[in-house]
Parts: C-alpha cells; structure tokens; sequence
C-alpha cells in the first residue's frame, strides 16, 4: 500500500481494536501521585511546583466563583502537554491531530461558560457583545460582528490545536523525508536539510507547550468574562 | 505470554507499583464499582488459572487481576480475600503504611541515561565489561539487516528530536535538579528553623531558671548580711542608747556636785563676811590711830633703810 504524508494521523487500529483509547489514557501513567510523603523526590517536587505555578498563573485574576474550574483546566493542561509532547517522538500518534478529539474539548468547555454567564448574570454576559465606547452608528454592526466572533471561539480554538500540531508534525514529516531522499544523493543538501530539521524541532516542541497553554489560558479568559 | 509473576522489572518504575499507586487515590465507589465488575469475570478468571494457558482467554481478563489495587478490594467481602491470596505474589514489599520506608536519595543507577546498571552487572560475570555492548551492537545490526527496523524519514526525526531531548537533559539537568533540591532544602531549613527556634528558646529558659536557682541558692547568704546589718544597726543603736545613758546620768550626777560646791561657797563667803564684818567692827578708833602711827613709823624706819642702801 502506497503511503501518503497524512497516514501519520491515521486513527490506529490494532485487530479492531482503537489505540487512540490506550494513546490517550497511557499518559495517566507518567504523572506521579503526590504520596503520603511531606518530602518528596525530585520528580514529584518539580511537578507540584509546576502545577501550583500553573494553577496561580491561571486563576489569579479570576474572580472566586471560577475557582471550581482549577482542576478542570489543570488536568487538561497537563493532558494537553503530554499528548503534544509525546507526539513529537518518532513513531508515536498524536491524538490532539484529530479534529475530533480538539472539537471535543473546546466546545463543551466553551458552552459551559457562555451558560454559566447567561444563567448567572445575563446582562453582564450579553453586554460583552459591545465593546465601550464604539460610535452609536456602529453599534447593530458591532454587536452582530461580536455574535458571530462569540460563536466561532470554540470553532477557533479547536482548530487551532489541530492545525498547529497537524502543520508541525506534517513538516517535520516532509523535511525528514526529503533529508532521507537527499542523504544518497547530495549529502551536504541532506545536512542543511538536517539542520532545519534539528531547528523544525526545537520550534516544534515550544509549540506544542505554547498551544496547549493558549487552549487553556484563552478557556480560562472565556470563564473570566462569564463567572 | 509473561506470567503475573514475571512483571518485575527495575524497582524504581515496576509496573505494578506504578500501577497500584495509579489507582490507590481511587474513591470508595469507584473501587465498588470494580469490585463489582470483577466479581462477574471471577468465574471466567478462576477458569483461566485453573487452565494454565490463558491463551484461550483474551488477555483483558487477566489484565483486570493486575490493574486492581489489593488496597481497593480488601473491603470487599469474601472475593477481597481470595484476590489478596492470588495476587500475593505481586507484593514485594512489607505491607505496613507506617512508618513509611524512607524514600531512596537518587533513583535508579543508569548507563547512558537509559540502560539499568543491573543489566552490566548482570552480564559481567559471562561476557565482561564489553558485554552489553556487544548485545547492543549486535541487536542493532541484525534488526538493520534483517529490515525489522526500516531506516526511513522518521530516523531523521528521531535523530533529531534525540539530540533535541539529549541537549536539553545535559545542559539543563543539574539546574532544574538543583532547583528541585533547593525547594525541599527550603522545605526542610523551614521546619528545622522552627525546630531550632523552639530548641534554643527552651534551652534559654532552661539556662534562666538555672540562674535563678542560683540565686535562690545565694539569698541565704543575702538574707544572712542582712541579718548582720541589722544586728549592726542594734547594736549601735544599743550603744548610742548606753552613751546617751551615761551622759544624762553624768549631767545629774555633775548638777549636784555643781550643787555642792555652790554650797560650800556660799557657806564660806558667808562665813568671811560674818568675819570680817565682826573684825572690822570690834575695831576701836583708838586701836585704829595706833596702827595707823605704827604703819608710818614702820615706813619711816623703812624708806631710811632703803636711802642707806641706796646710797651705799
């Protein structure tokens, strides 16, 4: 069978069996479980710190009623981390690649804010569609402008995980193919083609921690409007 | 197919540990719920052990004896008892939770970041010291020659994202481990300092009331000086008293002399004016020319004898 570049994103299968069930639980087992310890090991100190760094990062300016949402967006930072990270290894499948999955994540989560804030205060909630201080003439275009806006957000945040991780992996795919096509024929070409590779990488793994933090700071902003 | 008790592997990471320990957070009902579950595959279990070759089974089966905690099915009646039995195996260390084995300072000792030292202790004694590398070379090049391992584009990638992930673990390794060390040394320095505090405050005011026992040992010394002062101040006030005493008594004593003796003097004063008095009068004038003719024939007879011895 003729393999095409998008095969890598493929949804594995093994004897009917889905994989992307084991890709997306695996990374459970990585992360340690704070033990009946006051002092722990290095792994589990770097790991809290970075989680209450985390957590004081996000939800400092939000206001207390958000505070429920902490370890909502805690877990599914680190998931999202962990699933972006591990797929920059060769031969690994990277689940955020699936619209689906990104989808999954961004509109339950972004429904439950718009929600919470037409429940709970809606005229705070609806006033958000006019930004202050625009011309009274402007005012049906702006709010039917911010409408569309509010509602393509989960639509913008979902694919912006899957484009970026999907754009990543599909060029780190292609220039390791044609350094693998050049290195027999002209293997200075192959070098450069290695260089920006090497270089391809390294921008890949910050994108991969930058991504999941925008998913789960721009969440977080979206709760911090409607709390 | 591994058998449960083969799944030792190096003790840092052991399966069932991490595994165990995945699931030991787990709530009450969640491991009810599992236990449920794994009280309907106990039959279909109990057949695959008893059988010997769980090949007939599918491996899910067997898998769910492993994935269970032995801590969230203890509670759960006469299956928690027969599973603790089965899975005894599994445990490789004393069961207790207090108090809790000190957790070991570094992890496991590795080669080349990977590579357990165990298996080079391992090999030593057959092949020597080139052993394990032997085996590795050698596992390299036959899946390369018999193509169970492809060379294709994704070696460049994991080339490099290796040097990616090696570069990165060398260069900022032993600062992020030294940072961790500082938060737990800061952790403990924090807990020590109240621990020394209290200490030393004790210890101070365990010095203060040595002192003031001291001092209490030395009142009766305080206690006995002021007793002599205060005797001393008796005593001089005795004295005084006695002095005062003497001088009053002299002072009477010294009266009825003064007494006496004005007395006797007025006696005799008395007693010559009385005298005189009489004398003067049982003076006759005829007696009185008679001394007073006496006196100048005296002085005449005198002043001659005073001329005549002048002039001699």
């Amino acid at each position: 069978m003729i393999l095409s570049l998008f095969d890598q994103f493929m949804s594995p299968t093994l004897l009917g069996v889905p994989l992307i069930g084991l890709a997306l639980t695996l990374p459970w087992v990585l992360f340690f479980q704070p033990g009946a310890r006051w002092l722990n090991n290095r792994l589990m100190t770097l790991q809290a710190m970075f989680m209450n760094w985390f957590v004081k990062q996000i939800f400092q300016p939000m206001s207390l009623g958000g505070h429920k949402w902490a370890a909502l967006l805690m877990s599914l930072m680190l998931f999202l981390i962990t699933l972006n990270m591990l797929g920059l290894l060769p031969y690994t499948f990277t689940p955020t690649t699936q619209l689906s999955l990104n989808m999954a994540f961004a509109v339950p989560l972004w429904l439950a804010t718009v929600i919470i804030g037409m429940r709970n205060q809606p005229t705070h909630a609806l006033g958000h569609l006019l930004p202050e201080g625009t011309p009274t003439a402007l005012i049906p275009v702006l709010i039917v402008i911010e409408t569309i806006s509010l509602f393509i957000r989960p639509l913008a945040l979902g694919v912006r995980l899957t484009a970026n991780l999907t754009a990543g992996h599909l060029l780190i795919q292609l220039i390791a193919t044609a350094a693998f096509v050049l290195f027999p024929m002209m293997p200075s070409i192959a070098i450069l083609t290695s260089i920006l590779l090497f270089l391809l990488t390294l921008l890949e793994i910050a994108v991969a921690m930058i991504q999941a933090y925008v998913f789960v700071l721009l969440l977080s902003l979206y709760l911090q409007e409607n709390v | 197919m591994l058998s449960v008790g083969q799944l030792k592997t190096h003790h840092s990471f052991s399966v069932e540990f991490v595994i165990s320990r995945c699931f030991a957070g787990f709530s009450r009902e969640t491991s009810l719920r599992l236990c449920r579950r794994a009280r309907r595959g106990r039959n279909k279990k109990q057949g695959a052990r008893r059988s010997n070759n769980s090949a007939s089974q599918p491996s899910v089966m067997l898998s769910r004896l492993i994935v269970v905690s032995v801590n969230s099915l203890k509670g759960c009646g006469p299956i928690g008892a027969g599973l603790v039995h089965a899975s005894r195996s599994l445990h490789t260390s004393p069961q207790s939770l207090a108090p809790l084995p000190p957790l070991p300072e570094k992890g496991g000792k590795v080669r080349h970041g990977i590579f357990p030292e165990e298996l080079f202790q391992l090999l030593y004694p057959k092949t020597g010291v080139t052993g394990p590398y032997m085996l590795g070379t050698g596992l390299i090049l036959y899946m390369l020659s018999k193509e169970i391992y492809v060379i294709n584009h994704e070696t460049f990638a994991a080339a490099s994202i290796g040097t990616a992930i090696i570069y990165g673990v060398k260069k900022f390794g032993p600062t992020v481990a030294n940072l961790a060390d500082k938060i737990n040394e800061e952790k403990v320095a924090k807990a020590q300092e109240v621990k020394d505090v209290a200490i030393s405050s004790l210890t101070q005011a365990i010095d203060d009331e040595k002192k003031e026992q001291w001092r209490v040992e030395g009142r009766s010394m305080l206690f006995d000086a002021k007793r002599n002062n205060v005797a001393m101040l008796l005593e001089t006030n005795y004295r005084e008293r006695l002095h005062m005493v003497t001088n009053e008594v002299k002072r009477r004593l010294d009266y009825q002399i003064a007494l006496q003796n004005l007395h006797h003097r007025l006696e005799q004063e008395h007693m010559i004016n009385w005298v005189e008095k009489n004398v003067i009068s049982s003076i006759t004038p005829q007696q009185e020319k008679e001394s007073i003719a006496k006196c100048i024939t005296d002085l005449k007879v005198l002043a001659k004898a005073t001329q005549a011895r002048a002039a001699a």
